[in-house]
């Protein structure tokens, strides 16, 4: 046993090394929409919040903006590329990207909150 | 109304003969007491058929409509498919519970009929744990998620399902994961039995070979069938996403891949002990971990699941595993040594340590990920890691794993003199110069890719080389192929896996994807794939409204569509449609209609994505054969040869 030791202790070593330089270059913050503003210079972060009103498609709906909107504070989202089925004003989406000088929030990927597998939405609606 | 009390009497009957049971098994394993032994196993098969019976009364509410039940009110309605209301039995948090309970108790009785031989105190215990587990379910089913709530005015009509879940793979994913799922609780059961009753033998790995095995298939089948039903139904062109419910069902995957290949060593060499013993009690655990990460909603997913009252009993649940378990592990170390010789590291049980090592790797990465944004939002600000930490994390990993693969079945056991024999690893060896050189001839120069596919095509090269000695004595060859099953249902299995990983390496490597807007006539080439919009138009069907993009590509017409479902709100839906040739899946989502006819199109190529499910089936054709019949054989001659190995 004390032989494998050494190989353990290799891989051990091998599996934090990995962990650690790839986390170190793609964790993200995870953020409310009131709490972007201190994270203006994060880089690439996630902001979970709520879908106004103000939808505007163009390009056969392939570009959207809209506004994402938590408790307190909002900003407005701009996006290119299709959207998750059940994207619509009032639900809870994850927007990936970064916050512009122009204080838009350019999004890479847009996320919703999905029905899960083991409930329906339409039951709390 | 009835229905409703009679499947909550038939819970709470269940509950009171699974904690009977596993009472009276603890107690009667301890006085070894063989008449109260089998009246504990006996009670376990009542709890069983009760759970059976409060799963048939739930399935007939379902079926008549009986919306006096919440549950069913909740997850069906009149104009749902009959298919899909059956499917209500798994389809919601009670049911489901419910329905990996009956699962655990059915497969759980199986493995207990023949336990006996295992010898008295074995068998008791391995009664008492699994009488244990299913009674927390029942707890649970009984006092906190009932499937059997009664409304208190009964509604005419359902809520109705998802139009997400609406779908052909509703029927045949859910009831998969969740039953390997509960299989997992078997081979956990005997582990902790033999581990109490001081019984570090094989024994407890031979009588549950087939129930790892089996947990680990239906796993495997879950997980792509999952793979599966995210391509063809998410339309995000991709079928594996890293969300914390698609890793915590591929951990005990990963362990369970570790532990048929480890428990391999014990039953020939009678080392490894303590390590298969941890490992089948991780996959357990992990099984539960997931359970608590998926109904707890504590790490930020886009599945936000039922938050429901069960997270903190799942909580507790685990902590009292791993209490267990580790005492268990603890008390027991001692007799866990094995008293053969030390493992060569160059040798066939040599590799198989290593792949574990690297196997739990991996469990560790995805782990790490998954729990991350839970430690980092006790640190302070909440983080989270997407796919490119896993894929830089977990690929290497991978790669080395690969590697092993292909050189791995060509080492022999015990002691390899040196090297293993050149002549061996010639067909490998010169598979990888050949793939490395064409992939080169046709332009790739991404290291990654340059490095996995020529190691999938070794993994494959090695498998083909094993049957390839075996046609050389064709003259035997049907009696041999029996006789040795097992082995070359391995190696079948090994084969399903390179194919499955080609497809994963080649359409992460080559996916092409491409947003457009189209005119009515108007052309679009994504990866040499020329598709021509024809036109689009409206269509109105009995409960939704589809827009229908027709696209002509070859001589088959692609009909992408969003569906609109009013009475949900206006809820919408993508199908997608795809066109799959032997190199490529070509993918079309629909994103919506502009002005004068035109349209907008996310167009995705993805190379070798079939491959992936064939791949699959393989894997599951190669366990089956393997393993049909009579016990396989192999075992049996490894038994004779455990003595000899043993110093005197």
């Amino acid at each position: 046993m004390i032989k494998w030791a050494l190989p353990a202790l290799v891989v051990a070593a091998c599996v934090g090394y990995l962990i650690y330089t790839a986390s170190g270059g793609s964790a993200e913050y995870y953020l409310t929409v009131s709490e972007l503003p201190s994270h203006a210079n994060s880089g690439d972060v996630r902001v979970a919040g709520v879908v106004q009103d103000d939808v505007l498609k163009s390009n056969g709906g392939l570009h959207v903006t809209f506004t994402e909107k938590d408790a307190t504070a909002a900003v407005p989202v701009d996006y290119t590329g299709t959207l998750p089925d059940i994207f619509k004003p009032g639900i809870t989406v994850v927007a990936e990207g970064r916050l512009g000088k122009d204080g838009v929030f350019h999004a890479r990927t847009v996320l919703a909150k999905c029905p899960s597998r083991f409930s329906t939405t339409t039951y709390t609606q | 109304m009835i229905l409703g009390y009679l499947g909550a009497g038939a819970l709470l009957a269940a509950l009171v003969l699974g904690a009977f049971s596993a009472v009276l098994s603890f107690w009667a394993g301890w006085q070894q007491n063989g008449v109260m032994v089998q009246v504990g196993r006996r009670a376990f098969y009542a709890a069983a058929a009760m759970m059976v019976v409060a799963g048939a009364v739930l399935e007939w509410a379902l079926l008549s409509h009986d919306f006096s039940l919440a549950y069913v009110t909740e997850h069906t309605d009149l104009s749902t498919p009959i298919a899909l209301v059956a499917a209500g039995f798994y389809g919601g948090q009670e049911g489901s519970l419910l329905y990996w309970a009956t699962v655990l108790g059915i497969l759980g009785s199986v493995s207990l009929v023949a336990s006996a031989s295992l010898g008295l105190r074995l068998a008791a215990y391995a009664a008492g744990v699994m009488a244990a587990i299913v009674s927390f379910f029942l707890v649970v089913l009984v006092m906190v998620a009932s499937p059997f709530d009664l409304l208190s005015i009964t509604p005419p009509d359902g809520l109705g399902l998802n139009p997400v879940l609406r779908d052909g793979g509703m029927l045949i994913h859910p009831p998969v994961v969740l039953a390997g799922f509960a299989s997992f609780a078997i081979p956990f059961s005997f582990a902790a039995a033999a581990l109490i009753a001081g019984r570090p033998d094989t024994a407890w790995i031979a009588h549950t070979r087939r129930f790892a095995l089996m947990a680990w298939s239906l796993q495997t089948t879950g997980l792509v069938l999952g793979m599966w039903w995210a391509y063809h139904v998410l339309g995000w062109g991709g079928y594996w996403g890293w969300d914390p419910v698609e890793n915590v069902a591929l951990m005990p995957w990963l362990a369970t891949t570790a532990y048929l290949h480890s428990s391999q060593v014990q039953e020939s060499r009678g080392r490894l002990r303590a390590w298969n013993f941890s490992l089948v009690i991780v996959a357990f655990l992990l099984v539960v971990f997931g359970t608590f990460i998926v109904r707890s909603g504590v790490v930020p997913s886009v599945h936000t699941f039922a938050i429901s009252a069960i997270g903190p009993w799942f909580l507790a649940f685990l902590f009292v595993c791993i209490v267990f378990s580790a005492v268990l592990l603890a008390v027991r170390s001692s007799s866990l040594g094995g008293a053969a010789q030390p493992i060569a590291p160059v040798s066939r049980e040599g590799a198989f340590v290593l792949q574990n090592l690297l196997l739990v790797g991996v469990v560790v990465v995805v782990f790490w990920g998954t729990v991350l944004p839970l430690v980092s939002g006790m640190l302070g600000q909440q983080r989270v890691v997407g796919a490119s930490y896993y894929e830089r994390a977990a690929g290497p990993l991978f790669v080395v794993i690969l590697a092993l693969m292909a050189v791995g079945p060509l080492l022999p056991w015990r002691r390899a003199a040196g090297l293993p024999s050149r002549r061996a690893l010639i067909w490998p060896a010169a598979t990888v110069a050949i793939a490395i050189a064409l992939l080169l001839i046709a332009g790739v120069r991404s290291i990654p890719a340059l490095v996995a596919l020529p190691l999938i095509a070794a993994v494959a090269a090695t498998c083909l080389t094993q049957y390839a000695r075996l046609v050389r004595g064709w003259s035997r060859l049907p009696a041999l192929l029996v006789r040795k099953r097992r082995r070359y249902g391995a190696y079948l299995a090994h084969l399903g896996l390179a194919v499955l990983v080609t497809g994963i390496a080649a359409s992460h490597f080559w996916q092409q994807e491409r947003d457009v807007t189209l005119a009515p006539g108007q052309q679009v080439t994504v990866g040499g794939y020329t598709l021509t919009y024809l036109g689009s138009e409206q269509r109105q069907l009995a409960d939704h409204s589809e827009l229908v993009g027709a696209m002509r590509f070859g001589d088959a017409t692609l009909e992408p569509a969003r569906a609109t479902y009013a009475g949900l709100g206006g809820q919408s839906l993508t199908r997608v449609a795809i066109s799959t040739t032997p190199l490529a899946d070509v993918y079309v989502v629909l994103a919506g209609a502009g002005d004068a006819g035109a349209a907008s199109f996310r167009v995705f190529v993805n190379p070798l994505v079939s491959w992936i499910w064939a791949g699959g089936a393989i894997i599951i054709l190669g366990v089956l054969l393997g393993n049909i019949g009579e016990r396989a054989p192999a075992v049996e001659a490894v038994r004779r040869r455990v003595p000899a190995s043993v110093p005197s």
